[in-house]
């Protein structure tokens, strides 16, 4: 199992690959003209920041701590689980 | 002289994401002028495109649906599809963030290929061509001439 602090040791390159092939899709977000994609990896998220969708990495981010995860969470419609 | 210009393969996409929409018509921009990319924004339209075809139209030479889409999935749309007759053999793609075994297997079993979407330029560059290889092998000569 990759750990946080394994991950990060990783070249891009690899952590792309590693996301790809064993990243579970969260949501996607945008931030002026940045996309954002967030991952999950086994214990830990990575946040892809695009300058260009899915083309053009500006950088990767990954943590573990839940409460980055507030900016997808505002993006999901719970309307249909509401009885 | 009448000049014959072959009619462009049909590609047929449904995403609701229209960044991903826009990354697979980049991507078959290259064969502009052999393929033609119709997109829709759920598979419950794609599906009604598809079953409206006349005789006379050309089949599309691939079809690809995302997974999570509202109205009608692409898991959904695939089964659709294939219980219409002249779309038993179409070319169908499943293209989607999962990488989950049993998504795979969903569409293994429904006789389509099954692809993730890239997260780098040099993988949509290997996905593009993994499109055309689902495609018969009349067509992927076609479309790369």
């Amino acid at each position: 199992m990759m750990r946080l602090n394994a991950f990060q040791q990783l070249q891009e390159c690899q952590q792309v690959a590693l996301l790809y092939q064993q990243g579970v899709y969260i949501g996607k977000r945008k931030l002026g003209s940045t996309v954002i994609v967030l991952y999950q990896l086994e214990g830990f998220y990575a946040e892809v920041f695009y300058r260009t969708y899915r083309r053009e990495i500006m950088w990767i981010d990954c943590f573990s701590e839940t409460a980055k995860l507030d900016p997808y969470l505002a993006g999901i419609d719970v309307e249909h689980l509401v009885l | 002289m009448t000049k014959y210009i072959a009619p462009k393969n049909i590609v047929v996409y449904a995403d609701d994401d229209p960044d991903d929409i826009e990354l697979v018509e980049e991507a078959f921009r290259q064969f502009a002028n052999n393929v033609e990319v119709v997109t829709f924004p759920d598979g419950s339209q794609a599906v009604s495109y598809l079953k409206n075809l006349s005789e006379e139209d050309p089949l599309p030479c691939l079809v690809i649906f995302d997974i999570n889409m509202p109205v009608l999935n692409g898991k959904e749309a695939l089964v659709r599809l294939r219980q219409i007759e002249k779309y038993e053999e179409v070319p169908v793609v499943l293209f989607t963030t999962s990488s989950m075994p049993i998504d795979k297997n969903f569409a293994q079993h429904y006789g389509a290929g099954f692809v993730t979407k890239p997260l780098g330029f040099e993988q949509m560059e290997i996905i593009t061509r993994e499109f055309i290889n689902h495609c018969a092998e009349e067509i992927q000569k076609q479309i790369r001439r």
